[in-house]
């Protein structure tokens, strides 16, 4: 068996989710300390290939990796220590409704390390004054915008000191500002933690500050993989509509022409 | 396909339900096998399967909580089964076997079921309810993404309150059942307290309190299992935690009765007596 060095590595990665196949043929790599963005259509499998690499998804045939880890072969026990170097923000934050925000972040710490409530404490201040998020501590879940509980959700990943963080459209419904302090954030992980990102984002701005390579998924591959710079002059028909959101193009083709005849 | 008769038709629904009812017991022993091994995994490693305040929020909620009900269900039940009892044993003039009737009858039998049946439906329900929304939030993946095991974390420290709770309740039905009959006995067939209790003495035996406690046991275990089954399988968003919670209560009632039976029936072919 080849031992891949990189971060996080799919090989030909298929998944179908009853009739409908998601991932055909999906492959990828991810070098430490690289922020990769993911771009891609609505519903083309973004979210999806986050869970596969947690392992919560398993795919219908190919491998995943993380470091020298197969996630896909490990056992529950095994697959649970290696999560503990992944941090995930969910698209839709996944907060833990009955628990106060502080006690969401706290929670990684309470329950698998052996830190002391006073560290635990500290701990948690310091992640939630990353997100500006502080003055929140004792709000529930239910009391807090979508942008905010994103916030917490992040510090929540954070906690743990992660060397991955997979990154759901975090800046969806943040405010420019919050969404550039957020993209600041996660800069300064890979540089000054050497922290290894990968992010879906649909917002082109924040897309192209945080990213060190992007990549387009389309029709379950990556079809252009490129540093932002050259992403952006791509000749792909794909990219370059994705790019300017126009509505002329390779994407929609069918759906757009059911529109105009009505 | 098409053309098959009746019968094989029949037989063919009888053989879905059938493997679809084995599936499902089969994984809900494998879901109590896991949380086992899961729990046992974390104590193996030195430390504690689960914080101590989420076990006291649960018997809280499960167990003190339902003092009141059981308690008054107990009671309502006692002073009928006294009634009714007495009312057909004084026409031979052999009332005084009301007390021992009453107190063998809850300990050994209704005790734990009635126990069994109301926290099915108060607790259980609960349980699915709580872990099916949390499995729709996707609250349960985020959980699992840290490193966490939900079936520790969650499910653990609910099976251990109700197994734990399910034979102090069953105390708490056999002494409102025994209390309301006394009272009976004492309105309507002239047998005193001290009098009472010395019946109720002579008729109970060890065997049948500890059969009672051992099934409570099994009881409080088999609901907690299946409502938290129920509430982490669920699918289809609320319409689906409703659904669970519905099949959770029926399920948990029935497998208490059908559970109920079997011990009996177990029970009484290796102690004739
Ligand atoms: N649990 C599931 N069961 C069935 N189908 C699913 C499931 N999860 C995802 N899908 C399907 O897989 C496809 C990809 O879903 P995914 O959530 O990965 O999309 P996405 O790229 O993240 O979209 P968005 O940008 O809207 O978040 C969708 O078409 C969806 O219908
Ligand atoms: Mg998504």
């Amino acid at each position: 068996m080849t031992t891949p060095t990189h971060m996080v590595e799919l090989r030909d990665v298929y998944m179908q989710f009853e009739e409908k196949k998601v991932l055909d043929g999906f492959s990828l790599k991810v070098e430490p300390e690289e922020r990769l963005v993911i771009m891609g259509q609505t519903g083309s499998g973004k979210s999806t290939i986050l869970r596969l690499i947690l392992g919560t998804l398993r795919p219908t045939s190919g491998s995943v990796f993380f470091k020298q880890f197969e996630i896909t072969r490990l056992q529950r026990r095994k697959l649970q220590q290696v999560r503990r170097h992944i941090g995930m923000v969910y698209q839709y934050s996944s907060l833990l409704s009955s628990r106060t925000v502080r006690d969401n972040v706290a929670l990684p710490l309470e329950e698998l390390t052996d830190k002391s409530r006073d560290e635990i404490d500290k701990i948690v201040d310091e992640k939630l004054d990353l997100v500006g998020m502080k003055d929140s501590k004792d709000l529930l879940p239910e009391e807090l915008s979508g942008g905010m509980k994103k916030r917490v959700a992040l510090a929540r990943a954070l906690v743990l000191e992660p060397e991955l963080i997979l990154l759901d459209e975090p800046s969806a419904g943040l405010d420019p500002v919050i969404a550039s302090v957020i993209d600041e954030l996660i800069i300064s992980l890979s540089e000054k933690s050497k922290v290894t990102s990968i992010t879906v984002t649909h917002e082109m701005d924040s897309a192209f500050r945080i990213a060190t390579r992007m990549g387009m998924l389309y029709q379950g591959k990556i079809i252009e993989e490129a540093e932002p710079e050259k992403f952006k002059q791509s000749k792909n028909p794909v990219v370059a509509q994705f790019l300017s959101g126009s509505t002329e193009g390779p994407i929609l083709e069918g759906s757009l022409d059911a529109i105009t005849k009505k | 396909m098409a053309n098959a008769n009746p019968p094989v038709l029949v037989a063919q629904g009888i053989g879905h339900l059938g493997r679809n009812f084995l599936r499902e017991v089969g994984s809900m022993f494998w879901f109590i096998v896991n949380t086992f091994e899961e729990t046992f995994e974390r104590i193996q490693h030195g430390r504690v399967p689960f914080r101590a305040a989420s076990f006291f929020r649960h018997t809280q909620r499960a167990g003190v909580d339902s003092v009141p009900l059981v308690g008054l269900v107990s009671f309502f039940l006692g002073l009928t089964m006294a009634l009714l009892t007495g009312y057909q044993l004084q026409r031979f003039g052999t009332q005084r076997l009301i007390p021992g009737l009453v107190a063998i009858g809850f300990t050994r039998e209704l005790g734990p079921l009635i126990t069994g049946i109301m926290l099915a439906a108060r607790i259980g329900a609960a349980f699915t309810a709580e872990l099916g929304t949390m499995q729709v939030s996707e609250e349960v993946e985020a959980i699992e993404a840290m490193g966490i095991g939900p079936l520790r974390f969650l499910v653990a420290p609910r099976m251990l309150a109700l197994f734990l709770l399910m034979p102090c309740l069953s105390t708490v039905s056999n002494i409102a059942a025994i209390g309301a009959s006394s009272l009976i006995c004492k309105a309507y067939f002239s047998i005193a307290f001290p009098y009472f209790l010395d019946l109720v003495k002579d008729s109970l035996l060890i065997r049948d309190i500890i059969t009672g406690i051992l099934k409570s046991f099994l009881f409080g275990l088999l609901i907690a299992a299946i409502a938290c089954y129920r509430g982490l399988t669920v699918k289809g968003g609320a319409a689906g935690v409703g659904t669970s919670t519905t099949s959770s209560v029926v399920t948990a009632i029935t497998t208490v009765i059908g559970f109920d039976t079997l011990y009996n029936v177990v029970y009484t072919t290796f102690y004739p007596t």
